[in-house]
């Protein structure tokens, strides 16, 4: 067998999935620096202005409190992707530990780690988030407890069953025979293995987590006014739908663009780490 | 004696695999172990690094160097596995981490055992694929790119990188063609004779027993049936098993036979 057939080749890269990613990260900047070019302060109210169209002032016009809505999008980004991050962050943090440790131990640790996990993954998220509401109040705070309490079981599911079938592979056994303790071996040998798939289930589950902080915002459970969410804004804007539509469209339609870049980016990434592919 | 096992069982919850086996191999040796598929050699080489999987259960002593090494905490273990003792296994493809370089792994296992400076590892890394007769180029190069033959000849450098006193060669040559085969194993016993280091060889092939062995001990069904010098067991074995093992290998020399007369031995 002729070695050099099985090199990786340089991977078409998709245009798409290259875009939706120049346009995510670019939007976290954004989302990041926005403060430093606010001209509004974005929870200051004036009656006098309410509900104005476009101008050179309000380039996307004020809302029913006569706050500039531009700055509240920009402004609801940081809150929207800030907390979906970091959602996501922590979940990533308890899940894909357990998961490499309940697959590579095996045994009792493996099925102390899976049951939990189970129990969790009984209850719907949305089910969990409203309960946590009643119980703990509204905000988002809980929210995001929420959403972690949720989404931690799916990453320790992925890691785990990974690390199940890799952690039988002989080099693993070799890797023992020369000495190394398991947490070399983990991080050395198994981890690179699950990066892909980690980063793939990350960048899907981040545009649900956004559209469930959107949505519990909108029904009142998640960010709490006057800061500004975009679900908060749909929320907020919907008696005046038909006067000014444009102040849920503009929400609306932020959702709908991160959502779908984050998605495409998914998409791209799972093309990218696909292992079939890449044997072809 | 390097090694020797005391009544050594191995048992999972069901049923005792490997059954009361005492053995012992001088300083030196290369001692086979043989046996069919499934008669618990390759679970008792496991059991010396202690490297079975939790649900089986170790009785017995065995002895290396005078330590009992199942009685050793998982850190001492550690010390011992790749520097006194060390494996190579019959499957070369998967014996490496894909997305690592050669290099990387020769690199890895010496500074586990406390060889911190980076240019001595490294010098010791290109001897020993020089030692296996492979070009220092294969140094970055990735597992996927050598071939079988090349890549059981890293195993050997990788497992005499820190002069081990113990090899366990397990089946090491059933994946290869007979000719690599063959061509590792001249590079075994090169080695042995350059290192002195005593090798347990776990095989079925008979061959490879008549040729390299200086002692054996057969094993069928958990237990050990027959031990003793190569040429006691191979001219006069006693057991009615190593004998119809003996019988059932396939000879050379004489010919292959047309297969007119195929009786399915083998």
């Amino acid at each position: 067998m002729n070695g050099s057939l099985r090199i990786p080749k340089m991977k078409k890269y998709s245009w798409q999935g290259i875009v939706a990613f120049i346009f995510l990260i670019l939007l976290f900047v954004v989302a990041i620096y926005t403060f430093s070019y606010l001209q509004h302060d974005p929870n200051l109210t004036n009656l006098d202005e309410r509900l104005q169209g476009s101008s050179l002032l309000h380039p996307l016009g004020t809302d029913q409190l006569g706050r500039d809505v531009l700055t509240r999008l920009l402004l609801g980004a940081q809150q929207t992707i800030g907390y979906s991050l970091l959602a996501l962050i922590v979940a990533l943090i308890i899940g894909v530990p357990i998961g490499l440790i309940s697959g590579y131990k095996r045994g009792l640790v493996d099925r102390v780690f899976m049951r939990i996990a189970d129990g969790f993954l009984a209850f719907p998220d949305t089910i969990v988030a409203i309960v946590l509401s009643g119980l703990l109040g509204p905000g988002i705070g809980n929210l995001v407890f929420a959403i972690i309490l949720i989404k931690w079981v799916s990453y320790a599911r992925l890691v785990r069953s990974t690390m199940l079938t890799e952690s039988q592979k002989e080099y693993v056994l070799i890797a023992r025979t020369n000495g190394l303790s398991p947490i070399k071996i983990i991080r050395k040998h198994l981890l690179p293995h699950i990066v892909g798939h980690v980063l793939v289930l990350a960048s899907l589950d981040m545009g649900k987590i956004i559209l469930l902080i959107s949505a519990f915002s909108y029904i009142g459970l998640g960010v709490q006014p006057p800061t500004p969410e975009w679900g908060a804004m749909l929320n907020d804007s919907r008696p005046y739908f038909q006067s000014r539509p444009e102040l849920m469209i503009f929400p609306g339609l932020a959702i709908v663009v991160v959502v779908l870049l984050t998605n495409m980016v998914g998409d791209y990434l799972r093309d990218h780490f696909d292992v079939k592919k890449e044997v072809q | 004696m390097i090694l020797s096992f005391e009544q050594v069982s191995i048992s999972s919850r069901e049923k005792t695999i490997v059954d009361n086996v005492s053995l012992s191999i001088g300083e030196g040796e290369w001692f086979a172990l043989v046996g069919q598929s499934g008669s618990g050699k390759s679970l008792l080489s496991l059991a010396i690094g202690q490297m079975l999987s939790p649900n089986l259960k170790v009785n017995g002593k065995i002895n290396f160097k005078g330590e009992d090494l199942l009685s050793l905490s998982t850190k001492q273990i550690r010390t011992i596995r790749g520097r006194k003792m060390s494996y190579i296994f019959q499957d070369y493809q998967g014996s490496f981490t894909p997305f690592r370089t050669i290099g990387q792994h020769l690199d890895e296992y010496q500074k586990a055992h406390g060889i911190r400076d980076g240019k001595i590892r490294r010098i010791k890394s290109i001897d020993a694929l020089n030692s296996v007769g492979l070009d220092e180029t294969l140094y970055n190069s990735y597992p996927f790119q050598l071939s079988g033959g090349q890549l059981q000849r890293v195993s050997i450098a990788m497992s005499l990188l820190l002069s081990p006193d113990l090899l366990i060669a397990d089946e090491i040559t059933t994946a290869l063609d007979s000719v690599s085969g063959h061509r590792i194993l001249e590079l075994l016993a090169k080695r042995q004779q350059e290192t002195g280091c005593t090798i347990l060889f776990i095989t079925h092939d008979w061959r490879h027993v008549r040729k390299y062995a200086t002692r054996l001990a057969v094993m069928k069904e958990g237990a050990i049936i027959e031990s003793g010098g190569k040429h006691r067991i191979l001219d006069h074995p006693r057991h009615e098993y190593t004998k119809q093992l003996i019988q059932a290998a396939p000879i050379l020399g004489q010919g292959l036979p047309s297969g007119l007369q195929e009786d399915g031995n083998g």
